[in-house]
């Protein structure tokens, strides 16, 4: 593999311009995530310390093992929903290592909102357990929650993917082998009694721990019967009577600690095999990212650029280098391990999505990952190329990425827009991570596209009752319109909506990939199996 | 080489444990003889008993009981077919029914004849002895038949003022008396002490010098009347009248003091016609003047000084002398050169009053070297227990002048390992580079005077770090944890996006 | 950090980490790139920051004995489970309860006594078989509630101690 020669003149004006507005944007980014992260009213910080509970953070700091790395999946969850006042949509999740071992932190905040589950809430955690399933990841529960919030009841209990689906999925993950370990540290009410309960191992704290189907106060309105939270659920009375609870603890610190020792006891899982070497930095500097994404989402730029920044040694196999250019195939190593990588340079034509599928099958032949790197306005269209059949190419490569056995990342590095976010595997294509960086857009069509096709057609329903209309007038009509697309198209609105799995600072992406390529390897990797190509 | 071939006995039993009896087998098998040992089984690896031609199992009450057993004792002797009984130092060795009952068993007795520790055994009949002969004695009073006239006669010898008991050594139950208006109530108290150490409440007192400095000289007598002295020794360094640094020659005494204070003490050896090796204690003053003290009538635990300066092995004289060779050298034969230093190593914490210690002795590496010598009765696997007495080994330094001691010593004693059990070994670097102990400037009281070199000092920032690496490195829990982070994750460290 | 080892009289807070290169000590606010050796020669070498210096070490149980700069350390380790464990005290080790329905045989002791770790509390017969209660912890009785013959259910609180300060270190 050879050293991707880099093209860029790193003085120029234009990569100084383009620094200096992404690096703008990586720390709005920065700041908006600590915002989200750690500021909290004083009232809602004080209520916890007289509670003597530690805040969530807190918690996960004395859980993971010391200098290790945490990749926390969607810290800007519900940032665009419910008035911006659920932070993280009140729970934290994450990769981390605990006990050396790979693992899903599943951890509720009690900081916003007493940890109540919102609709985003439930979503957040169900993919969270959707990563353990996928990825056979073990998951240590962090379980302190106010319950179900129940103005949103019904965006949050009866559809499929909704509360129960969390606990299809622990019962999903006892079947395959996968432990669980929960920590009440919390009221665990109702459904969220389910949680420890369907835990392969649990631990609870004294005196501010509880696990009931009904609290007190429900207790007493159903049947009059009097009780104390402990005596109904508490501590003592489920690790020595009822058995619902394995390990006493008499602190939050005690807690955590147990749990790590009950994950130190976790069979290690064998990882599946796949081509490493010993890994290496890349050549170029990861900084160098900030100047090669350009200011305008219609601007081009070369994803090899991209590449070399995120490889090892920044050394990459190109496959087909003459043929389809418009997307860039080939092999290369992140941190140690090999994957494939497909990046768009331009849109894709019959040519290049050939080319995409056909790597995608030798990708699945050699069992290799693969990363797909998106900056795609979508297919060509016009008669000539659906005369070539461009349909019937772009169907063969989302068949490819559909059917592929091999684990799949996906980031999308600038514009996702129409059935090029599918063929470059999208949310709906199973991709084991999928992250956003904040520049990046997604949506069926451009902003201003869709603003004037919207725009067209009230104009010409207007103008067949006889009216025309000024520019303002059209202002009027389109900008609204653009706006809210704008607004719904933007990396921040995907990972409020849970479309990604978080957004990262371009220079965060190759440890983040890192940490997904060594997750993905606890699942075995599939023999290579396609439905049927329209050829 | 001496030719042991016409000696009275071929086994020599050492009645003693610990260093003492790995030194004195060392010169017994040195000699082409045979050397047996009796033991405990709390001493059961020990080095003596390995070393030993014939050991001897031995049983009591208590390990030290044993050991304090003469009946068992010469019994085992007698079972392996030994001449000579050696009884070290402590124990039995400097008593006077053990030397007999060895003698009438016709075995040798290496030591002095039984009368003679009969007579200085006696610190009154002693004193009594030293003065008669013309040797200075401090001011003092016995304790005849009269208790209360005793207390009189006390407050006529001055103050301050020693009280000791007349049975007594080794620095039990001395009490000093600043103000004669509490002098009967120590009184008392010496008494009740004399009583439970020693069963014995006879007292005697004495003019105490203040900050004295004790000053011993070394006497070889063979049983053809021959007398002379092997030079002096310095032990002021001591706690709780227990001695910790030994060394000769001492830095107090002049040419002219010195040939004065060893020729005293030949003398009183000479007028009592000693036989074998002995010590004669004195307590030297600020201004010169100096008192006879005591005379042990055994070896001392800090003899191997006097042989550093002077190249002679004593316990091989001592073999000799009781073999009834005659010294076969004169007092102007005998000369020494250099200076040599002992620290006595004992399991004990000096920052908490010295209180005794006790832990398996994990790892052990003696220093090495030119000029270093280590005796000791532990070894590497060995443990220390509280059955016997805290001093589980003796560094002695040489050199060639006292600086150079000085310096060799602190050096040995950084390089000195021995983990599993607290030892003194770092306060005494503390103590060996302390100015004053570096100007010769010390006295019996000099570590009470100066409790911050027994004191724990601050721990150097650096020095906490590093020893919570290297106890993090070498505990499992801790060690497991860290090993079983997968590489990649390793090497990203501690990130978060 | 809830690893700890006690020199003297502290208990100082440490944890250990694999590093690229060899271990990271997290002690305080500090990082400290670490690592401990053995030369060809048998001796061991012990890395702190750009520090290098010759220790010799030997452990027994939790005992760490550490020689260093010419002198002799002994640190104790502490476990975290056993570390936090003792801080808490009290809880449920205050109340002594039945672990099956039975009768008094013997009360051996009395409200305020001091009682130790393991000492015998009371003897309960059921089903033919006497079980003796004995303290789960050095302590004080606050209050024996049953007397000798008396009867009583499963889980019914026979003893309370008095709650435990916790304890410091």
């Amino acid at each position: 593999m050879k050293r991707i020669e880099s093209k860029l003149n790193t003085a120029s004006a234009e990569f100084q311009a383009n620094a200096a507005h992404n690096r703008r944007l990586a720390e709005e980014f920065r700041e908006r995530q600590r915002k989200a992260r750690d500021d909290r009213p004083q009232r809602d910080i004080d209520r916890l310390r007289s509670q003597k509970k530690l805040l969530v953070r807190e918690r996960i700091a004395l859980l993971l093992d010391p200098g290790t790395p945490f990749l926390e999946f969607s810290s800007l969850a519900a940032n665009d929903a419910y008035d911006g006042e659920v932070p993280g949509a009140a729970c934290v999740t994450g990769i981390g290592i605990v006990s050396g071992r790979e693992c899903v932190i599943n951890a509720g905040d009690a900081s916003v909102k007493g940890g109540a589950w919102y609709p985003l809430t439930v979503k957040k955690t169900v993919r969270a357990l959707d990563i353990a399933i996928e990825n056979r990841l073990p998951v240590v529960h962090l379980c302190d929650s106010a319950g179900g919030f129940l103005p949103l009841q019904a965006d949050l209990f009866a559809d499929k993917y909704m509360a129960g689906r969390i606990f299809r999925n622990q019962c999903i993950l006892s079947k395959m082998g996968v432990q669980q370990v929960s920590v009440v540290l919390g009221h665990c009410t109702a459904g969220g009694a389910y949680v420890p309960g369907l835990s392969d191992y649990n631990v609870i704290v004294r005196g501010t721990g509880a696990i009931f189907l009904a609290g007190p106060p429900l207790v007493k309105a159903a049947t009059g019967e009097e009780n104390t939270v402990d005596e109904l659920g508490g501590c003592d009375m489920h690790t020595t009577t009822s058995g619902t609870a394995d390990y006493p603890a008499s602190s939050e610190e005690e807690a955590i600690a147990i749990a790590r020792d009950i994950v130190a006891q976790f069979k290690r899982p064998q990882k599946t095999h796949t081509e490493w070497q010993t890994p290496e930095d890349p050549y170029y500097d990861g900084a160098d990212l900030y100047g090669i994404l350009p200011r305008d989402i219609k601007q081009q730029f070369d994803m090899k650029e991209v590449i070399a920044r995120l490889v090892d040694g920044s050394r990459f196999h190109e496959y087909q280098p003459a043929y389809g250019t418009t997307l860039i195939c080939g092999y290369a190593h992140i941190w140690g391990y090999k994957i494939g990588i497909l990046g768009n340079n331009g849109v894709l034509f019959n040519d290049s999505s050939l080319k995409g599928a056909h790597f995608i099958e030798l990708c699945n032949q050699n069992r290799t990952p693969i990363l797909f790197l998106q900056n795609i306005t979508g297919f060509m269209v016009g008669r000539e190329y659906e005369r070539r059949g461009i349909t019937k190419d772009g169907a063969k490569m989302i068949m490819a990425v559909s059917c592929s056995e091999v684990p799949k990342f996906t980031v999308m590095c600038h514009g996702s827009f129409g059935a090029g976010n599918y063929g470059m595997s999208g949310r709906a294509f199973d991709s084991r991570m999928l992250f956003s960086w904040p520049q990046s857009q997604t949506s069926v069509m451009g902003a201003e596209q869709a603003a004037n096709v919207l725009a067209d057609v009230k104009i010409r329903q207007l103008a067949k009752s006889g009216r025309t209309l000024s520019q303002a007038d059209i202002d009027a009509i389109r900008d609204p319109v653009l706006g809210e697309f704008k607004r719904k198209q933007s990396a921040y609105y995907t990972t409020s909506e849970i479309w990604d799995d978080g957004m990262l600072d371009p220079v965060d992406t190759r440890n983040a990939l890192g940490i997904s390529i060594s997750a993905a390897l606890n699942t075995p990797i599939g023999d290579p199996r396609y439905g049927v190509f329209r050829l | 080489m001496t030719d042991v071939s016409r000696w009275p006995f071929s086994t020599v039993l050492v009645a003693n444990r610990g260093e003492i009896a790995v030194r004195v087998l060392r010169t017994v098998q040195k000699l082409g003889l045979k050397g047996a040992v009796v033991f405990h089984a709390a001493d059961r690896n020990a080095p003596a008993v390995r070393m030993a031609d014939h050991a001897i199992e031995i049983t009591g009450s208590t390990p030290v009981a044993a050991y304090l057993d003469g009946a068992q004792i010469l019994a085992a002797a007698k079972s392996c077919g030994a001449g000579a009984i050696h009884p070290g130092y402590g124990f039995l060795s400097e008593n006077t029914g053990f030397a007999r009952a060895v003698e009438s068993a016709g075995l040798v007795f290496i030591g002095p004849k039984p009368e003679q520790i009969e007579l200085m055994g006696d610190k009154v009949r002693a004193r009594n002895f030293v003065e008669k002969g013309g040797f200075p004695v401090a001011p003092s009073a016995i304790e005849d038949d009269g208790p209360a006239t005793f207390v009189e006669r006390s407050r006529t010898v001055g103050t301050p003022l020693l009280i000791k008991p007349s049975a007594g050594g080794g620095g039990k139950g001395m009490r000093i008396v600043r103000d004669l208006s509490v002098l009967e109530a120590e009184i008392e108290r010496a008494r009740s002490e004399g009583q439970r150490y020693f069963g014995d409440g006879r007292l005697y007192c004495e003019r105490y010098i203040e900050n004295p400095r004790h000053i011993e000289v070394q006497v070889l007598g063979d049983s053809h009347g021959n007398v002379v002295h092997v030079f002096e020794r310095e032990c002021s360094v001591q706690r709780r009248f227990q001695k910790i640094v030994e060394e000769t020659p001492s830095p107090a005494l002049t040419p002219e003091l010195r040939a004065q204070i060893c020729e005293t003490a030949a003398g009183i050896a000479r007028s009592a016609g000693y036989r074998g090796a002995g010590t004669v204690e004195f307590i030297f003053g600020p201004s010169g003047e100096f008192y006879f003290l005591e005379m042990n009538t055994r070896l001392q635990v800090e003899h191997p000084v006097t042989e550093e300066i002077t190249g002679k092995d004593l316990v091989l004289e001592q073999l000799r002398i009781a073999a009834g060779e005659p010294l076969g050298y004169a007092q102007g034969d005998v000369s020494a050169q250099g200076h040599a230093i002992e620290f006595r190593i004992y399991a004990e914490d000096p920052g908490r009053g010295y209180t005794p210690t006790t832990g398996p002795i994990l790892a052990l590496r003696p220093p090495q070297g030119d000029g270093i010598r280590w005796d000791s009765g532990v070894v590497q696997g060995g443990e220390v227990t509280a059955a016997f007495d805290p001093m589980i080994a003796k560094l002695i330094v040489r050199g060639t002048n006292r600086n150079d001691a000085i310096a060799r010593a602190e050096k040995a004693l950084a390089e000195t390992v021995l983990l599993g059990c607290k030892t003194n070994t770092a306060f005494l670097r503390r103590l060996v580079v302390h100015p004053a102990f570096v100007a010769g400037d010390v006295h019996t009281g000099f570590l009470d005077a100066n409790p911050q070199i027994a004191a724990d000092p601050p721990m150097p920032n650096g020095t906490l770090q590093a020893l919570l690496a290297a106890a993090s490195l070498s505990t499992r829990p801790m060690r497991d944890a860290a090993d079983c982070v997968p590489d990649l994750h390793a090497a990203i460290g501690e990130w978060r996006n | 950090m809830q690893h700890a080892f006690k020199l003297g009289e502290a208990e100082h807070n440490v944890a250990l980490s694999r590093a690229r290169e060899a271990y990271c000590l997290h002690v305080g606010d500090s990082l400290v790139p670490i690592d401990l050796k053995t030369s060809p020669d048998g001796r061991t070498w012990l890395t702190v920051g750009t520090r290098h210096v010759e220790v010799v070490i030997a452990t027994r149980g939790d005992e760490v004995f550490v020689h260093l700069d010419g002198e002799a350390h002994a640190l104790r380790y502490r476990h975290p489970l056993e570390r936090l464990a003792a801080q808490a005290g009290g809880g449920a080790n205050d109340l002594i309860r039945a672990p099956m329905p039975g009768s008094i045989v013997s009360v051996n002791v009395k409200a305020g006594d001091t009682v130790s770790k393991g000492q015998t509390l009371l003897v309960m017969e059921s089903m033919k078989m006497e079980t003796t209660l004995v303290a789960p912890r050095d302590g004080a009785v606050a209050e024996v509630q049953y007397e000798k013959g008396q009867t009583f259910e499963r889980d019914a609180i026979l003893l309370k101690l008095e709650a435990a300060a916790g304890e410091g270190a």
